[in-house]
């Protein structure tokens, strides 16, 4: 009975519905997953909102929601970029501001109490949820059986790669774009699946949410066009397409050129080229294949092909004088530093400095992917055997993903959704092989029928198919292993590595208890809460975000790094003696200047780990002025002791870090645990500054820039004459220092 | 769209109209004396020092010397220092425990720039009778630190400045001041001359006293200003501004609390910059210090979820001891940074409790009684003053006929007459609200931390009908969603031939 009524649920068209409402369930849990696995941050810390760039995200949409709509597109930040402020309304990606506010004020229009910060935390989550969906679609496109979309839905729900990116506080462009890039290019695989007018406008219309979203919508536009050039270098050439393509054109680019921060772009960039450049060659095949309909004659045909490859060649050649002579802007440095690794690190620093702008470990792949990365080689394999339109775009996107991922570490992320679809394609292939209970009948009536059919063995008709259960046990078992290993690691991933709000740090006891060091904000919120509000605070670029969300003051340099010879002013005044660096301070009306020093805690990522890196980028604005070399010992050695260069230790940085660190510990026993040296008996000598405010762990060190002197003096005079030093001779003084003059 | 539909459902609720009451202050007349009906046989001033505000306490005997019986008892202070009174109160000594005595505000005379209480005797005096007045009230922001910047260890000190003649609109006979400081370290006080025969004035402990002195001859509003300088080592927390919500849910049976501070150290400030190196080592030392290093907050027992963050998140460096049935709870909060002189620290608080032990369900039919505190706020021997404090209690949905009272017993709650907190009766939306809750808004100015004692009861009354709302409107509403979306599901929109 019990089998029977099973059948009735399993099987007709009441099966269908069952297994559809399955399907949904099933989907609506791993979405749930996908969405609780993002929250250990929130348990362990609180609603906060994480790291650098997501502070910029946060008082963005802050002021969005204060200040509505079309302040938010006309914004002129005079806080940040000091004195130049920054057009910020016209320089940044508004989908992910747009969206949370969208969220909030529906929300308040509900009148649920809901805080800004609250939508903002968890809308990279809530996305994720939705990513899973999107992923399922997609990969339902590629395969018969739905059960690579959930395999797919599922591990992209729950890999490391993308949870870097999107647990709850990360509050960055990724956190929504990569649910727009999965979901544009299933739209795209509908469209060119279809030839629907329909289905390329919805590409377009959610590519151009995607533009609005991220800068990584290059990727979507250099991605399609390269699709449609191998289709047609394939001679896979429909009306399909040509509708597809055109209408995701069109409507695309005219949807991506409304934000303003793109603007004309994709007429008048070389990244965008390739679109264009595809968009004119299909009109070309159209045409001649249109004409060829009508042209019987093999030499006009021949002549129609010269004409073809002419025309595209003049165009090609055009592109070129246009780059060559301006009209096209050349390709910005973050594409060169794609293709050469060493390009940035040479030419652009600031770029190089980033961290994860740096070539990928390789155990990085396996430590974001697991086991997806040898499943995904298999997944293009299996792309190959069927090789319909769709699966030359997974085979297309696998070799462009694999390369950038192993250029940069931060484009892992573009690499996740397609090793997730090729890993489910692969899976999802064993498993509807080695699940099925039954054996295929044909092989049971081949058996019984074994003796009688001695004839020609080449006319036995062969059945492939797998019978041994014992075979079908040990893979269905393997695999269930591999994908337990992979809910297992990917857990503690997330956990252990990605979970990390960065501004709280999170130390253990020796009971175990947890010890958070909470330096950061409480340095922030001193200067937010006692210094006037619009002190300048002077600190590298790093904190600039930081210091605008959380302090609430003009900053002079941030993570924008829109202009590199503003943050090499700061670099150059960090790295200067006091003598150099005060003129600059006053010019730019600096109150505040703002270090990190990690060395009584042993906090590895402070400001003299990131010096060299100062010094480089000021290096190349004044090379005669600053100069790596000098903060290196003769034997090459980057020390912060007794043996540091006398550039290293007259530097405004190592002043900084190291001002009254001394008077903590007993004579002469001064230790930086980060660098792991014993520092000079001598505390620095600092004379345009004073401390101001120094964080419980010493963490975070503000100094107050310090006046000019009501006598006139310079600022080491009046020290020494405090201190009742003896008046220098003024022989031997050299001139007073005279405002830097550009 | 949601405003008609508010409008709508506002037919189907009994009087929930807002409203507002001002204090009124009375009008005087442009060449106002007050009337010279009494006379001060006695009057004794006692003046605290020992917290970071000023607490007088003047006990007076009056006589009507007028022929006619008098109600009216005119008590003087300048403008400027009249916005600083808080808490005033006047009571018959004699009658402690019929409470305290009507008190109104007369506005600014412009002639003289002073500003008066009256008191309201509760019957006419006879002439030639006499009544014992107790008066009390507290001076905010009175003490100026002197020297006013220090170095980062110093001891601190405030001065404060007064009359050996305490201020009165009438004639005064014999008169005294007793001073108490927090300590014996009083470097400067200032001694009289001719006031009275002997050393003037008197040390007995950390209390001096100015006075007796006879001062029948004297005629009112005569000044001899005198000023006293001592220690004071202790941050003088004020709190320019707190605002304190209480939240009434039925539903879920709890009393929400949440606590806005906006916090200032009114000490010495510094000298030179911070030093972390020696402020390290004075609070490992445990020295005393001007700067503010922790809160102790004792919460009513029963108080769980509490929470200490400010603009920018979580605290972390607060720690929470529940109490148990009897004991109270302890919420110790430390600031993010040790607050000095001229630093400012805003934080909010909160904390649920049980709704059952502060409301009770009245004899009339659906109408409730909530006895709630009026202010809680951090307990430290330094004391707290409150410059503004805004205490908002959100009613259930619905609540109407919203009646408060304060608690009065035989000693001073800290707070002033009824007439001087400004009050008013507003909606307030908030999860899916379609009226609003029913909120009673109280503002009261220049408050110290001896209101922390003090109790608010509120009547109201709630049907039935009123904590239902809310579930049919959620259920009506979904119900309107899915019938829209199965009628537009039905809209054929295809571009075919019908």
């Amino acid at each position: 009975m019990a089998q029977s009524s099973l059948d009735a649920l399993l099987k007709g068209s009441s099966g269908r519905n069952t297994r559809g409402l399955l399907r949904i369930l099933i989907l609506c849990t791993i979405a749930a997953a996908a969405v609780s696995s993002r929250l250990f941050s929130v348990i362990r810390f609180e609603s906060i909102i994480h790291e650098f760039d997501p502070w910029f995200n946060f008082r963005a949409t802050k002021y969005l929601v204060q200040n509505g709509f079309y302040s938010f597109w006309d914004w002129f930040d005079d806080r940040t970029w000091h004195p130049l402020g920054r057009v910020t309304g016209g320089t940044l990606y508004p989908g992910l501001m747009v969206t949370s506010g969208v969220i909030y004020h529906i929300l308040r229009f509900l009148t649920i109490p809901v805080d800004i910060r609250n939508v903002c935390v968890l809308l990279a989550p809530g996305f994720s949820g939705l990513t899973a969906l999107a992923m399922y679609l997609l990969t339902g496109e590629m395969a018969p059986s739905p059960s690579a979309g959930l395999l797919a839905a599922a591990f992209i729900g729950i890999v490391p790669g993308y949870i870097s990116r999107s647990v709850a506080g990360s509050y960055d462009n990724e956190a929504i774009a990569i649910f727009l890039l999965v979901f544009t290019f299933f739209l795209w695989i509908k469209a060119i699946k279809n030839g629907s007018i329909m289905w390329g406008a919805l590409t377009a219309l959610f590519y151009g949410y995607m533009v609005s979203a991220w800068g990584g919508y290059v990727f979507i536009t250099n991605l399609i066009p390269l699709h449609v050039f191998v289709l047609l270098c394939m001679g896979r050439y429909s009306s399909r397409m040509y509708i597809s393509y055109t209408t995701w054109y069109a409507l695309g680019t005219l949807g991506s050129m409304q934000i303003p921060f793109v603007g004309f772009l994709p007429i008048r960039n070389s990244d965008h080229m390739s679109a264009l450049g595809v968009f004119g060659l299909i009109q070309l095949v159209a045409f001649a294949d249109f004409i060829r309909s009508f042209l019987p004659g093999k030499q006009f045909q021949k002549l129609l092909t010269y004409m073809v490859f002419l025309t595209f060649g003049l165009a090609f050649t055009g592109l070129i004088a246009l780059s060559a002579t301006g009209v096209i802007a050349p390709w910005s440095g973050r594409f060169y530093s794609l293709w050469d690794t060493n390009y940035a690190k040479i030419h652009i620093p600031i770029i190089a400095s980033v961290s994860e702008h740096q070539p990928t470990a390789w155990p990085a792949f396996f430590f974001d992917l697991n086991f997806l990365i040898w499943l995904f080689p298999a997944g293009v394999f299996v792309c190959f055997q069927k090789l319909k339109d769709e699966h030359v775009f997974v085979v297309i996107y696998s070799v462009l993903a694999s390369y950038f991922a192993g250029v940069m570490v931060r484009l892992m992320l573009t690499l996740t959704p397609i090793v997730c679809v090729a890993a489910a394609l692969a899976l999802s292939c064993i498993l509807d092989n080695f699940l099925v209970m039954s054996t295929p009948k044909g092989a049971a009536q081949a058996k019984a029928n074994g003796n009688e059919s001695k004839s020609l063995r080449s006319g036995r008709n062969p059945l492939v198919g797998i019978y041994s259960y014992f075979s079908k046990a040990v893979v269905t078992g393997s695999v269930t292993i591999y994908l337990l290993m992979f809910v297992a690691h990917c857990t503690w991933v997330t956990s252990n590595a990605y979970s990390s709000p960065s501004v709280v740090l999170a130390s253990r006891l020796p009971d175990g208890s947890q010890f958070i060091i909470d330096d950061y904000r409480e340095a922030y919120y001193w200067l937010r809460q006692n210094t006037p509000d619009n002190a300048k605070i002077m600190s590298w670029w790093d904190y600039g975000y930081q210091i605008g969300g959380m302090a609430d003051r003009p900053t002079l340099v941030d993570n924008n790094t829109w202009n590199n010879t503003h943050i090499a002013t700061v670099g150059k005044a960090m790295s200067s003696r006091e003598e150099v660096s005060y003129p600059i301070l006053r010019q730019h009306d600096v109150d505040y200047v703002l270090v990190v020093f990690g060395g009584l805690l042993g906090y590895s990522g402070d400001d003299l780990n990131k010096f060299l890196w100062m010094v480089r980028i000021s290096e190349g604005i004044w090379p005669d002025e600053v100069s790596e070399r000098a903060f290196f010992t003769a034997r090459g050695e980057y020390r912060v002791d007794d043996q540091a260069t006398p550039t290293m230790r007259n530097s405004l940085m190592y002043k900084l870090s190291y001002h009254n660190y001394q008077s903590l510990f007993p004579p002469g026993q001064a230790m930086d645990r980060v660098r792991g040296s014993k520092l000079p008996t001598e505390t620095p000598q600092l004379n345009t500054l004073e401390e101001a405010f120094t964080s419980e762990n010493w963490i975070i060190r503000i100094y107050k820039v310090k006046d000019l002197d009501n006598f006139g003096r310079d600022h080491s005079n009046a020290v020494a004459f405090d201190k009742g030093l003896k008046k220098k001779r003024a022989a031997k003084k050299r001139g007073p220092p005279i405002l830097r003059t550009e | 769209m949601r405003f008609s539909t508010a409008a709508v459902l506002g037919l189907l609720v009994p009087g929930l109209s807002a409203m507002s009451v001002i204090p009124i202050q009375l009008e005087l007349p442009v060449d106002f004396k007050p009337p010279q009906v009494f006379k001060n046989t006695n009057l004794v001033r006692n003046t605290n020092l020992e917290k970071g505000y000023v607490r007088e306490t003047v006990n007076v005997v009056v006589e009507n010397v007028d022929k006619q019986p008098q109600t009216d008892y005119y008590i003087p202070f300048p403008a400027e220092v009249f916005e600083r009174v808080g808490g005033f109160e006047a009571r018959d000594k004699n009658a402690v425990d019929k409470g305290r005595l009507a008190v109104d505000t007369t506005e600014v005379d412009s002639l003289s720039g002073k500003q008066y209480y009256v008191v309201h005797f509760p019957e006419p005096l006879a002439p030639k009778s006499q009544i014992t007045l107790g008066i009390s009230y507290s001076l905010l922001s009175s003490l100026n630190p002197r020297p006013a910047t220090i170095q980062q260890s110093d001891k601190q000190y405030l001065s404060y400045s007064f009359s050996a003649y305490v201020p009165s609109v009438y004639k005064t006979e014999t008169q005294k001041t007793k001073i108490k400081f927090p300590g014996i370290n009083v470097p400067e006080i200032a001694q009289t001359s001719g006031l009275k025969s002997g050393s003037d004035p008197e040390r007995k402990g950390s209390t001096w006293t100015y006075g007796p002195y006879n001062t029948a001859k004297v005629a009112p509003g005569t000044e001899y200003p005198l000023t006293v300088r001592y220690e004071f080592t202790n941050p003088v927390i004020t709190a320019s501004l707190l605002e304190r919500d209480l939240e009434v849910s039925h539903w879920g049976g709890n009393l929400a609390t949440e606590e806005r501070y906006w916090l200032r150290n009114n000490g010495s400030q510094l000298a030179k910059q911070f030093n972390r190196v020696e402020w390290t080592f004075s609070a490992y030392q445990q020295l005393p210090s001007s700067a503010l290093r922790e809160l102790a907050y004792p919460l009513r027992p029963g108080s769980v979820d509490p929470y200490f963050i400010d603009d920018i998140g979580n605290v972390s460096t607060s720690r929470y001891r529940p109490g148990t049935s009897k004991k109270p709870a302890n919420l110790e909060l430390r600031p993010r940074y040790p607050v000095f002189g001229g630093w400012n620290y805003s934080f909010r608080v909160g904390w649920n409790n049980n709704l059952a032990s502060f409301l009770r369900v009245a004899q009339a039919p659906n109408s409730y009684v909530l006895k709630v505190p009026f202010l809680e706020g951090p307990k430290v021997p330094e004391g707290i003053q409150y410059e503004r404090v805004f205490v908002r209690v959100i009613l259930p949905e619905g609540a109407h006929n919203v009646n408060f009272q304060i608690v009065e017993g035989s000693t001073t709650n800290g707070l002033p007459d009824r007439k001087q907190i400004f009050y008013t009766i507003t909606g307030f939306k908030t999860y899916l609200d379609t009226l609003g809750r029913t909120t009673l808004n109280l503002d009261v100015d220049s408050l110290t931390d001896e209101a922390r004692d003090s109790e608010l009861v509120i009547t109201y009354e709630y049907s039935t009908w009123d904590a239902l709302r809310k579930p049919i409107t959620i259920f009506a509403g979904v119900l309107s969603a899915f019938f829209a979306a199965w009628a537009i599901g039905k809209i054929d929109v295809s571009i075919k031939q019908r």
